[in-house]
């Protein structure tokens, strides 16, 4: 491994789970993000290929070191862990409604879904996963959410395009098609 | 029939993508009376249990009866195609198509999030924020503080009868450290915490003195010691600052 690539894994050791991102390292590495994107590559193809305990993770530029899938079932019996925590069905169609039409409106997520997401938001907003960003120009001016960081790390993605992809609704279906 | 259950749905659009399922109906050319039909009988049983119904259920469903209804009238067509408005058929079957995909997404999601608990990170390290942190001399936790505070309670409580006092006197925190730092100066350099509240006729006084042990402890004038259930004070002697202020 490069040097900047050492180095990095000691300074991910060092903040844990918080993990840096890649604005973090390149300004404390006194290098390029690009240099910084090469050396996490080369991190996580180190810790996949040799095989190890620990992984290097990016979750929405987020850059951490976890321990990997395989674990777990030591660290259960370890930890002694029962329960996983699940999100609800409704709180699942939200968040995946704001996650692909972001920035969005209370108001246009309830038509999608049909039904009040007042308080769902206000949860959702209360466990980080999204956060209000700016308001809409339309009339009210209503506030638009997001998904946060949180949400990216808590569905372990690098980025939204990761998601599965939606098939485009036509929008203005021949009519000869429903009649 | 179906079983009808509370909480099986996720709103009017879920149990219409049901109803669609279950009757076999065809989405793509959806009959609009059928599902009415469904919908509406699928309401009433659940209002026959005595199941709340949400307002969102009964807003859908009044929808569906009057495009229903409107199908049953003669049509005009040019007024029909005056208006330009969407067909509520068609703006029906395009919300359900864009529900069902959400739906079917947060299966992945909920994946996604079950894994997510099963790799496991660790706390930053904070070793070198410890190290600077200054030597307090603090045997004991806060939970041995509380256990005191418990002890000075029900010793105030066996006091029966509390003195009665028609004139209530409020003292605030500063005001009883100025009087604990008189009262500590003549005790010994150590002294039982309860040897502070021996003076308080009433539960008002014994919070107000607890606290001012506490604001007294962070100023770092008095020190605590924990020995079995009894808790010591001890007056800090290399603070003499606050002896000047009287």
């Amino acid at each position: 491994m490069t040097d900047i690539t050492v180095i990095i894994e000691g300074l991910l050791f060092i903040v844990g789970e918080q993990g840096l991102s890649i604005e973090q390292l390149s300004a404390t590495l006194q290098c390029s993000e690009q240099e910084v994107l090469k050396a996490v590559d080369e991190l996580s193809v180190f810790y996949k290929g040799f095989n190890r305990g620990i992984q290097c993770v990016n979750f929405g530029g987020q850059v951490k070191l976890l321990s990997a899938s395989f674990i777990h079932p030591y660290a259960q019996h370890m930890l002694s862990i029962q329960k996983t925590r699940q999100l609800s069905q409704s709180a699942l169609e939200t968040l995946a409604i704001i996650a692909y039409k972001q920035p969005i409106t209370r108001v246009e997520i309830e038509e999608i879904r049909g039904v009040g997401c007042d308080i769902m938001l206000r949860k959702l907003q209360a466990m980080d996963l999204i956060r209000e960003k700016g308001r809409s120009e339309a009339p009210g001016r209503p506030i638009l959410y997001e998904v946060t960081q949180d949400f990216m790390d808590v569905f372990q993605l690098m980025s939204l395009e990761e998601l599965p992809k939606l098939e485009q609704i036509a929008n203005s279906s021949s009519q000869e098609l429903f009649d | 029939m179906f079983e009808v259950t509370i909480d099986q749905f996720r709103g009017p659009l879920d149990l219409m993508l049901f109803l669609i399922k279950e009757k076999k109906l065809d989405l793509f050319n959806l009959d609009i009376a059928e599902l009415t039909l469904q919908y509406q009988n699928y309401i009433t049983s659940m209002q026959q249990l005595n199941l709340e119904v949400a307002s969102e259920y009964l807003s859908e469903l009044a929808g569906l009866i009057e495009y229903k209804s409107k199908k049953l009238l003669p049509r005009d067509k040019t007024v029909l195609e005056a208006a330009a408005v969407e067909d509520p058929k068609e703006s029906l079957v395009r919300r359900l198509l864009e529900y069902q995909q959400f739906k079917d997404i947060t299966g992945q999601l909920q994946d996604r999030y079950l894994l997510r608990q099963q790799i496991y990170g660790k706390a930053l390290s904070r070793k070198e924020i410890e190290d600077v942190m200054p030597d307090l001399l603090v045997e004991g936790n806060s939970y041995d503080l509380i256990r005191a505070m418990k002890k000075v309670m029900v010793r105030v409580s066996l006091q029966q009868p509390f003195e009665t006092k028609i004139a209530a006197r409020e003292l605030s925190v500063d005001q009883r450290i100025d009087m604990l730092r008189r009262m500590i100066n003549r005790f010994p350099a150590s002294f039982a915490l309860e040897e502070c509240f021996a003076d308080c006729p009433d539960i008002h006084l014994v919070l107000i003195t607890f606290l001012a042990v506490l604001d007294m402890i962070r100023l770092g004038e008095l020190l605590f010691t924990v020995d079995g259930e009894q808790i010591y004070l001890i007056r800090s002697t290399s603070d003499d600052g606050y002896n000047g202020n009287y």
